[in-house]
């Protein structure tokens, strides 16, 4: 078995650690549990999180806004003062690198690529404030949790999260018979309902219809955040009867009686079963850890073990691994930014993210470039993970991924910036020597790309060296 | 239409190899027109930036966003001050306006609205690609589109080998590339070989420049590229912080540092173009006006109806082009908003027509899924 396995379904193997004599058994024993999250710092809690979201939309929306409507100039500086006390620059910092220590030291880095897998088809795109707030925390306490469960029930958590019915608006959908709706005039708002189908569950391959969309639309009425004068629209999420449509409903010809908050957990598990999403996810599972275009005899074991496990997700990952073991020696699949980020970061052991004691925040000033770097470098190879442009979430295709810009963004990154990572005590070339044999078996090819450079240890030679290693065709792809 | 952009992707490979593709007009016997577009992220105020005149009820209702000093259109509409590259084009039939326009979606979302101007669809991320790339698809104009920034935009895609300029914050050694080139073997490595031809192939000024927070350079640079007579045909640039809920100000406030944006940009490309800026058009692309009255935070809220900017020596006549609703609170959208009379894809389809000579019934067809866009070219632009 190639090592490149390691690579395929985990981010490689960092100096310490040595290939397994059965990596097929090392992979799919680290899926059957939720190993803990590593990072020392802190690690605030969702609703914390939602409280400072407030916090923020209150202070600017309600306070400084109005406070200087005619002072362009006053009005950001005291915007910039509540950035800095409501953590607005902060978080996501910190929720990088939560997910990148996470990914470097995890004793399952298996089960942390299926976290990212989740969290990318379950995605939240940039919207609002919930990259600055939300979407990190939203990863790790509503889809990390579910990842030992079934589906379906991963489904129902997201639907009903805070975060995700804030991304999708489902707080504005009104049932237009529903109190609320007729007494206010109001009426639905799609968008949760279409992406509950198409790419949540099941797809456009399921053929259904703009009045599927609608009727699902009813169902989800009311699954809204409590909304109050101070809170605005972080409060809570729950079933506002009075704005739930009345009647029955009819989904992809299956109909669901007036049942108000009952309905939407009849719908998914309907949705989440259905034969057409099982294909559609496992497919994607598959054009994950195998390849862009995955074939039926790669899905169909897939598809087979979440049958007979109905749905339960340790399963259906313990299938997926075993395919991708399988086809590993003839297939490629390309890797995103953040992949070769963090690929990059546990084979060299490199410095990020940032020690947790620097990462500590005060609240009184912005955060200083330290702090901000691991964003910066993710936002500059062009995969800021928490803003992806729309709710489809960030491609897994190696086309959409490889335009000049992008590829000089790696090379950028390889021979300026990484230098400045590396470790004082592993600047030797015998360090990368030994990283390479530990990753790849083409080793010693590779090892003679960065010959003439091996008595260099200058960050420029370290630029040179790393600048050709971390774009050769073994490392962008497996 | 069902086309995933990978299908897209093979179908227009396929047909460009079987088909020993020849355009119908020989490229080389007439000169090349360029179409850029401009995409004012966050709801761009028509009314701000070509105000009505002498409106009693905008006065009223937005008390303190009233302009001084407009520059002076025509007797109905004068221009923002900061948009002063298009008052001097103006004067020489170079600049021109459509007014109470917009793309068909009245849902004032931005997530949603900004999806749909950059497909060109009804609903919401169904479409995933761009009516642009479509239509340069369409044209049979393949690897002739060049993005200013990192992603490559929904607007460009459905059309493969696009090219996108947005520099790392360093300088990058393109000679690292020659030491790693040759390794690069098997069909499975194509697209990232091809890829680096194309940055192997770039010109020096596109290799050595950094910084992409300085949009001069950018733009500069997209100039020094169109005007090439075998580089690209259409570029997209991506202006954001046209969501001005509060100080949206008159003259200095921040819709008009938004303003000032696109006219530094349209400066710089008209300075730079030289000739070239004669055979070029550029319009602006936004997903919605915003509302007649301030709000609270003497800003206005997302709305409906705006206005496209338009420059370059491919229009017909400077005008201010409309059907004017009227300000009324009947005449308004929901009471609220400057309605639309026109749907903006009808200009950008007579737009691509002009620029990739085509049919414009053709492209609504391929483009637009048939949508009733009437052709707009004998009114806006040189035939």
């Amino acid at each position: 078995m190639s090592l490149n396995f390691y690579r395929r379904v985990a981010f490689g193997l960092s100096p310490n650690e040595k290939p397994d004599k059965d990596p097929l058994n090392w992979a799919i024993n680290q899926l059957d549990t939720i190993p803990d999250l590593l990072w020392p710092g802190t690690i605030p809690t969702e609703k914390d999180l939602r409280k400072k979201y407030g916090e923020w939309v209150y202070g600017d929306r309600e306070v400084l806004r109005k406070k200087f409507k005619n002072d362009k100039h006053a009005y950001r500086k005291a915007k910039d003062e509540l950035r800095i006390k409501t953590g607005e620059r902060y978080f996501e910092l910190n929720e990088h690198a939560i997910r990148h220590f996470q990914t470097k030291y995890s004793k399952q880095p298996v089960f942390e690529r299926f976290w990212l897998f989740w969290g990318n088809h379950f995605a939240i795109s940039e919207k609002d404030f919930l990259a600055e707030f939300s979407t990190g925390p939203y990863q790790r306490e509503i889809i990390r949790p579910n990842m030992v469960k079934t589906f379906e029930e991963m489904v129902q958590s997201v639907t009903t999260s805070w975060c995700m019915i804030h991304h999708l608006d489902n707080s504005e959908s009104f049932g237009p018979n529903s109190k609320k709706g007729m007494e206010w005039g109001e009426t639905i708002n799609e968008n949760h309902a279409r992406e509950l189908l198409e790419l949540h569950t099941v797809s456009p391959n399921a053929g259904y219809t703009q009045e599927d969309v609608i009727q699902l639309a009813y169902i989800m009425t009311g699954w809204a955040h409590k909304w109050d004068r101070k809170n605005l629209e972080t409060g809570d999420i729950w079933f506002d009867q009075e704005m739930h449509q009345k009647g029955d409903k009819i989904v992809l010809g299956v109909k669901y009686k007036n049942d108000a908050k009952r309905e939407l957990a009849k719908v998914i598990h309907d949705l989440a079963t259905h034969p057409i999403c099982i294909k559609f996810v496992s497919t994607k599972l598959c054009r994950h850890f195998i390849t862009d275009e995955p074939t039926d005899e790669m899905i169909n074991p897939v598809i087979e073990a979440w049958n007979k496990s109905d749905g339960n997700l340790i399963e259906i990952h313990k299938a997926v691994i075993t395919q991708a073991y399988k086809y590993n020696e003839n297939t490629h699949k390309f890797h995103p930014p953040e992949i070769w980020l963090m690929q990059l970061s546990r084979m060299f052991d490199l410095n990020i993210p940032l020690s947790f004691e620097k990462m500590n925040y005060t609240f009184k000033s912005k955060p200083n470039n330290r702090q901000r770097q691991l964003s910066w470098i993710l936002r500059e190879i062009g995969h800021s993970p928490y803003r992806a442009k729309q709710p489809n979430g960030w491609s897994d295709l190696e086309v959409d991924w490889v335009s000049p810009e992008l590829l000089l963004r790696r090379f950028w990154f390889a021979s300026v910036e990484l230098p400045m990572l590396v470790k004082s005590g592993n600047r030797s070339h015998d360090f990368i020597l030994a990283c390479l044999k530990n990753n790849f078996e083409d080793h010693e090819n590779m090892a003679s790309l960065i010959e003439n450079f091996r008595f260099g240890t200058l960050d420029y030679d370290l630029g040179q060296k790393y600048g050709v290693i971390c774009n050769l065709p073994g490392v962008l792809k497996i | 239409m069902n086309c995933t952009r990978r299908n897209f992707l093979i179908g227009g490979s396929t047909t460009l190899f079987l088909s020993g593709y020849f355009p119908k007009i020989s490229f080389a016997s007439m000169q090349k027109k360029n179409l850029i577009i401009i995409s004012l992220r966050g709801g761009m105020d028509g009314l701000t930036a070509v105000p009505v005149i002498g409106d009693k009820r905008l006065k009223k209702l937005r008390k303190k966003l009233i302009l001084e000093d407009v520059l002076n259109l025509n007797s109905d509409f004068g221009l923002h001050p900061k948009l002063e590259i298009f008052h001097k084009l103006w004067q020489k039939n170079q600049a021109a306006f459509v007014h109470a326009t917009n793309i068909p979606y009245t849902g004032r979302s931005h997530f949603d609205g900004q999806n749909l101007m950059e497909t060109g669809a009804h609903i919401p991320y169904k479409e995933k690609t761009g009516w642009l790339g479509r239509g340069l698809l369409a044209s049979n104009i393949i690897g002739k589109g060049l993005a200013i920034s990192l992603p490559m935009p929904l607007l460009l895609r459905g059309v493969p080998q696009n090219n996108n300029f947005f520099p790392s914050p360093d300088f990058v050694e393109t000679k690292l590339i020659d030491q790693i080139y040759n390794e690069f073997k098997g069909e499975h490595n194509e697209l990232i070989k091809s890829t680096l031809d194309t940055i192997r192939q770039r010109p020096l000024s596109m290799q050595i420049a950094t910084d992409s927070d300085d949009r001069k350079k950018l733009a500069l640079e997209a100039a020094k590229q169109l005007k090439d007579q075998s580089g690209p045909r259409v570029a997209v640039f991506d202006l954001d912080g046209f969501d001005t809920h509060a100080a949206q100000g008159g003259v200095d406030g921040a819709h008009a540092d938004e303003l000032e944006e696109v006219n530094k940009i349209v400066t710089i490309l008209h300075e730079n173009l030289g000739q070239a800026f004669d055979n070029t058009l550029i319009l602006t692309l936004t997903e919605f006006g915003r509302t007649i009255k301030q709000n609270g935070g003497y800003g206005t809220e997302h709305g409906y109806g705006s206005a496209i900017l338009m420059a370059g020596g491919l229009l017909k006549k400077s005008q201010v082009y409309t059907d004017w609703p009227g300000l009324k609170k009947k005449e308004l959208f929901e009471g609220r908003d400057l309605n639309s009379t026109i749907d903006s894809r009808a200009v950008y389809n007579s737009a691509m027509s002009i620029c990739f000579n085509q049919d414009p019934e053709f492209l609504r067809k391929e483009v637009f899924w048939g949508d009733e866009l009437p052709d707009l070219s004998q009114e806006l632009f040189k035939i």
